[in-house]
């Protein structure tokens, strides 16, 4: 795997929503070399007190769809975007579950491929800031 | 959470390299300890309990591991020292706890103890003592 650091300052912090431990650790591990902070929720509950504390920067949400916890992935991605609409969520599964909850999403485009493909997800990063800055 | 500014910068270089693995259920504490530890230079690997801790020490075994006792999950913090002293017996642990006796946690085998709450600086400094031993 390549990385990005020198190109990518830290800037953004992502908030990992995923009940997978190694998946969880894998991405987490890689958005970390490339230079974002990065906090790592194991269910929706945990995401939820990240999400609601005031000291916690968050800018970017990549969530199992099927994360565990009061809520579910989608869910929480409704929360957010009624309650943290500055905010961007990203939604990540594989194919099929991908499929089942793609007819509710409207909102941001194709999900993520689950397991994650790092340079993927960076790349979607990279994006989305290039968007906003724009 | 601001980066431990009290403690001295060469503890960045004798922390090179060495993986610490967090073990706690509170997000915002886990979050805490864990940028703490990268600020002076660990690599730090987070679970949020014990069946997570397990599957991670499965992959790559860290340098030392930080626990909480009361957590969600197969085992407490001290059922998953029990499972850690039989694999990896000279394994430094540090047991935190807000309702355990620090002699409790040593008897159980446990390298030391540190009640909760505590300050990051604190667990920062048992966590280089114990890497210190280990050299």
């Amino acid at each position: 795997m390549t990385t990005d650091r020198a190109s990518e300052p830290v800037a953004s912090s992502i908030l990992i929503v995923d009940g997978d431990i190694v998946s969880r650790h894998v991405i987490a591990d890689y958005l970390r070399h490339c230079g974002y902070a990065v906090v790592e929720a194991a269910n929706t509950d945990e995401a939820m007190v990240g999400l609601t504390e005031p000291t916690l920067r968050i800018d970017v949400i990549l969530c199992d769809v099927s994360a565990l916890g009061s809520q579910s992935g989608f869910e929480l991605a409704r929360w957010v975007r009624t309650n943290r609409p500055e905010l961007e969520v990203k939604l990540a599964g594989g194919v099929e579950i991908a499929a089942q909850t793609a007819a509710e999403l409207c909102e941001s485009g194709p999900h993520l491929k689950r397991p994650y493909e790092p340079e993927a997800v960076v790349g979607y990063i990279k994006r989305l800031r290039a968007s906003r800055l724009s | 959470m601001q980066p431990s500014s009290a403690l001295p910068r060469e503890a960045s270089f004798a922390a090179a390299r060495k993986c610490v693995l967090v073990v706690e259920d509170e997000l915002l504490i886990r979050l805490m300890l864990s940028d703490g530890l990268r600020d002076v230079g660990y690599r730090v690997i987070e679970a949020c309990n014990s069946d997570e801790a397990l599957v991670l020490m499965g992959t790559s075994v860290p340098d030392l591991i930080i626990s909480d006792v009361r957590m969600p999950g197969s085992l407490d913090g001290l059922g998953l020292l029990a499972v850690v002293r039989e694999t990896l017996p000279t394994l430094p642990v540090i047991i935190t706890s807000g309702h355990l006796q620090a002699t409790v946690a040593t008897a159980d085998g446990a390298t030391q103890f540190v009640a909760k709450p505590y300050s990051l600086e604190l667990v920062i400094k048992a966590v280089q003592n114990e890497l210190a031993k280990a050299l």
